[in-house]
């Protein structure tokens, strides 16, 4: 096996690539890496995160990221019962935001993330929240299970009942959008399958219905054609079961699937040819692990080499749940999220078809790249969230109490029921950086001395609460120098140093125009602002964009 | 979290479940230079595509009313001789389609009859991507309009296509580099930057200084570089032509609401839009706007009745607002859809994917008329009209004949025209 894989990713031995990854001099077990296996198993890290996993080795924490937190069940029991009461597309969303933070197992939420895109459903066509719900239940159930189960479970599954108009598919006059995505698009992708297997599958899932109420999946037999059909060369009276179970049977069904997760979990540089068979054929030999094969993916060579680092573009609730997690010390509403995850392009539960959202270079254009320059600025100056800003006297707004308890049903058991307010003050706060942030009233005591020649600036605008500074997680190391500085910001934005171009055009713009800041300097509100700025524009590098 | 009321609280947060984006002042536009330019009106040509998603039902469109075999195989949904709006003895629009009935009788109507491609395709996405790559063979990665845009050349704004939809490019203006933008609504389409002013002057050009490093080109860091500092060029672009075209009360309202504004826009209002971009002296050439759900699997009627009469008037009503400003004859208007239904209606009172259907071609300079017979319904292919006249001859008409772009360079090969143009006077 050769020390290091070679730089072209065609002469990499797809042997070597697959082969378990373990740290070594090229690719040490530091930050960098570590941060490379966050963004991409999981919805990035804490600095708290990033420095346990460095002492608990890399073994440990990819076991912990497959596994998810000793308590992950006992959370999700939680969700889960809180979940199903949402009547509205923004507060469902929200919910699975909160998931994803803090569900316990990140790992298992990305891949939910990565079925839902899969099994694409919207909420636009399915109305129910409720619905939308349950199927990304399924999702959760089966993210890291096996795949046969997992597409007889979405077969079956209400939401897509009713997105794929499956009451409409009946004996003698078969509706085909079902019978067609799930070949299409749910397991063997164009050019594996035929019209006539398409018309076959149609009639094979006939009677496959939801029940009038629109609540769970019904066999209605009736409605059945049991007649014979040929579906990918098998014949029979082919029900669904068998039009799965003969679609999972096919070759292309690991091909396609392990080919859409190496573009989710390893790069998206299309693969040469031969590089992803392994997988593949492993894949299908385990009837469908997935878990084994995501393990087998982020535990590779090649996933800690050059050839996957910054090889994906983030998706929207990666840049953003990345941004909150490395940069903001306080636990915000997700549901502020919403909006300008809409902005960048990815409203959860409304891809915009079928097909799923359009992934890669084609999540930025100018409005989805100006939308993230956007949120990056709230985030930098910590705007992004009214969740810090309600008044502090610590008691309950009825306002906001009303609008808790409107989302649970009479019908929720009891300790739901008072809500008490948290007031921001007792927000918990991530990682050391706490200390390092100076309240207003101390940063305003530090004002800068020395600049009397020039007519006085334009005061800077106010810093934002604890909860929200960014500033926290840069000055947690106390960098005395404006380098250190900008070293800090690009460990906390990228888990590495800026580029070093980059670096000193960084540094020269927080000196503004001065060789070194006075002593004091690095702590007056206008150097503060400065590094937010700084901070922003260091989230609209390619560095950030990509994963 | 671990309990409900910690986790109702933190999801939820405040009062504001949508938290309103706070309005900070945008970026101050540069006085554009050429400001006497704008006015100066261009007599560039314009094309506006429309694209039907999911495929509309060409037969329930232009309706072949007078042919047995079109009522014998839509038992519920024909239309009859006293429903259509008779175009001549045989064919008649759909009822709801007025405005286009009086573009026919003006002359400025062509109802494109039979278009397709060989094999056709019935998924929806592969056969999008065939009729906005225009390649069948599925040779092509890049879309046709974006192909369009290097040999067109484009004055004032500087913008050669525009999209006015969901928040990402159609895959006809895939690969078009930064030549085409998608104009989501108004409001979010600014640089927020939070501060005093000469501050946010000088971050806008750290972020440009940041992201003028180098970079591969074909490498993906390099892509991002790019089209970053492409965002703030069409940024500033359309800002300055947007503040000109001004917003009635309606479009204010609208964006004052979250998530509205262009990308919610129904197709009135994207067309709107562009007739007044266009009589602003915006110098865009191609326009490109979508309307969904004609993806007609069941109860086929009502919804597409519906879906036709917002096209009809969207159509007319932008020809309408072109008037006014004098620019009705720079422009023409093509609506496609990805297919055509299965001629005999399903069970579900809908149909199913198909093949062969009609398109419209509609402005003053379109040489109005019925163009082509209407697809036999007794020789069918696989239950679907057959094609007799390939969708790239459309293309290649409109490219040759209307935006002067040569279509063999775009299309890949040559297409033999089709007679959609008055004679240039």
């Amino acid at each position: 096996m050769a020390a290091t894989l070679p730089s072209e990713l065609s002469k990499v031995d797809p042997a070597d690539a697959w082969a378990a990854w373990s740290p070594g001099s090229g690719t040490p077990w530091d930050r960098k890496w570590a941060a490379h296996l966050f963004r991409r198993a999981a919805f990035g890290a804490t600095t708290a995160e990033l420095d346990k996993t460095l002492a608990d080795g890399f073994a440990l924490t990819l076991a912990r990221l497959l596994n998810g937190e000793p308590d992950a069940a006992a959370r999700w029991e939680v969700l889960a019962e809180t979940g199903r009461y949402y009547k509205d597309a923004t507060q469902v969303r929200a919910w699975w935001l909160y998931s994803m933070l803090e569900g316990g197992h990140p790992l298992r939420e990305k891949l939910t993330l990565f079925w839902h895109n899969h099994f694409a459903t919207s909420l636009n066509k399915v109305r129910s929240p409720r619905l939308m719900f349950e199927q990304n239940a399924t999702l959760r159930t089966h993210a890291l299970g096996r795949f046969r189960p997992f597409l007889l479970a979405m077969s079956r599954d209400p939401a897509m009942l009713v997105w794929l108009d499956s009451n409409r598919n009946v004996k003698g006059a078969p509706n085909e959008n079902y019978a067609r995505e799930v070949m299409e698009l749910f397991s063997l992708g164009v050019g594996n399958y035929t019209e006539k297997d398409v018309r076959a599958a149609a009639r094979a899932f006939t009677g496959w219905h939801h029940d009038p109420e629109v609540k769970a999946f019904e066999y209605n037999a009736g409605l059945h054609d049991d007649g014979p059909k040929t579906l990918l060369g098998v014949t029979g009276a082919l029900g669904g079961d068998d039009a799965v179970r003969i679609a999972c049977d096919q070759p292309a069904c690991g091909r396609f699937l392990a080919g859409k997760l190496y573009a989710f979990l390893v790069s998206e540089t299309p693969p040469p040819e031969g590089l992803l068979d392994p997988l593949a054929e492993r894949f299908r030999a385990s009837d469908y692990d997935i878990a084994a094969l995501v393990k087998t993916m982020l535990g590779s060579r090649l996933f800690f080499s050059d050839h996957a680092y910054r090889k994906r573009v983030k998706w929207p609730v990666e840049y953003a749940l990345g941004a909150l997690r490395g940069l903001v010390p306080g636990r915000l509403p997700p549901s502020d999220l919403v909006e300008p995850l809409s902005k960048m392009g990815q409203s959860l539960f409304a891809p915009p078809n079928v097909k799923g959202w359009r992934t890669g270079t084609d999540w930025l254009n100018s409005a989805t790249l100006l939308a993230r320059n956007n949120f990056a600025e709230a985030v930098a100056m910590g705007s992004w969230s009214k969740g810090g800003s309600r008044p502090t006297n610590g008691l309950p707004d009825a306002a906001e109490v009303a609008t808790a308890e409107a989302v649970v049903e009479a019908d929720i058991p009891a300790p739901l029921a008072p809500v008490e307010r948290i007031p921001p003050q007792s927000v918990p706060t991530r990682g050391p950086g706490g200390a390092a942030v100076a309240g207003p009233a101390a940063v305003l005591t530090a004002e800068v001395a020395g600049s009397a020649a020039k007519p006085p600036p334009a005061p800077p605008p106010p810093a934002p609460p604890a909860d929200r500074d960014v500033l926290a997680v840069v000055f947690a190391g106390k960098p005395a120098t404006v380098p250190a500085v900008v070293r800090a910001m690009g460990v906390a934005l990228f888990g590495d140093a800026p580029p070093p171009a980059a670096a000193k055009k960084i540094e020269a713009y927080l000196l503004d125009g001065k060789k070194a800041p006075a002593a004091n300097e690095m702590n007056a509100p206008a150097f503060r602002h400065r590094a937010r700025e700084a901070l922003h524009a260091m989230m609209c590098l390619p560095e950030y964009q990509l994963s | 979290m671990h309990n409900r009321r910690d986790f109702l609280s933190r999801t939820l947060g405040g009062s504001s479940l949508l938290a309103v984006g706070s309005v900070v002042p945008g970026f101050v536009a540069r006085t554009a230079a050429a400001a006497d330019d704008a006015k100066a009106k261009s007599k560039d040509t314009i094309l506006v595509v429309v694209e039907l998603s999911g495929g509309n039902d060409g037969l329930n469109t232009v309706i072949p009313y007078g042919d047995d075999l079109y009522h014998k195989a839509r038992p519920t949904l024909a239309l009859r001789k006293k429903q259509v709006l008779a175009l001549d003895d045989f064919h008649g629009l759909h009822p709801r389609m007025g405005e286009l009935k009086k573009m026919y009788d003006d002359k400025s109507l062509a109802v494109v009859q039979g278009v397709g491609y060989p094999n056709p395709d019935r998924s929806h996405f592969e056969s999008l991507d065939v009729w906005q790559q225009a390649d069948p063979k599925r040779g092509q990665a890049s879309g046709w309009l974006a192909r369009t845009i290097p040999g067109l050349p484009v004055r004032e704004a500087g913008v050669p296509g525009l999209y006015l939809g969901e928040n990402r490019l159609p895959v006809a203006f895939q690969g078009a580099d930064g030549g085409a933008i998608s104009l989501a609504d108004r409001k979010s389409f600014r640089l927020q930057l939070t501060g005093p002013d000469d501050s946010k002057k000088a971050r806008k050009s750290l972020i440009e200084s940041l992201n003028a490093d180098g970079g591969a080109a074909g490498d993906l860091a390099g892509f991002v570089r790019k089209r970053q500092l492409q965002t703030y060029t069409s940024l500033q672009r359309i800002e300055e032509a947007l503040k000109e075209t001004g917003t009635g009360p309606d479009e204010e309202r609208r964006n004052n609401q979250s998530g509205g504004g262009v990308e919610q826009a129904t197709l009135a209002d994207k067309l709107n839009l562009i007739a007044k971009l266009v009589n602003k002296g915006l110098g865009t050439r191609l326009y490109y706007a979508a309307a969904d759900g004609f993806d007609t699997h069941s109860r086929q009627a009502e919804s597409q009745a519906d879906l036709l009469g917002q096209v009809s008037q969207a159509i007319g009503g932008m020809f309408g607002t072109l008037k006014s400003g004098g620019n009705d004859d720079r422009v023409v208007v093509m609506t496609y859809s990805e297919f055509g239904r299965r001629v005999k209606e399903n069970g579900s009172r809908g149909t199913d994917h198909g093949a062969a259907a009609c398109m419209f071609v509609a402005g003053p300079k379109v040489a109005g008329g019925i163009v082509g017979k209407h697809p036999s319904l007794s020789d069918l292919t696989d239950g679907d009209l057959a094609y007799h006249t390939d969708f790239r001859r459309v293309y290649a008409t409109l490219l040759d004949g209307w935006l002067g772009v040569e279509s063999r360079g775009v299309l890949g090969d040559g297409f033999e025209h089709l007679p959609l143009l008055k004679p240039k006077a």
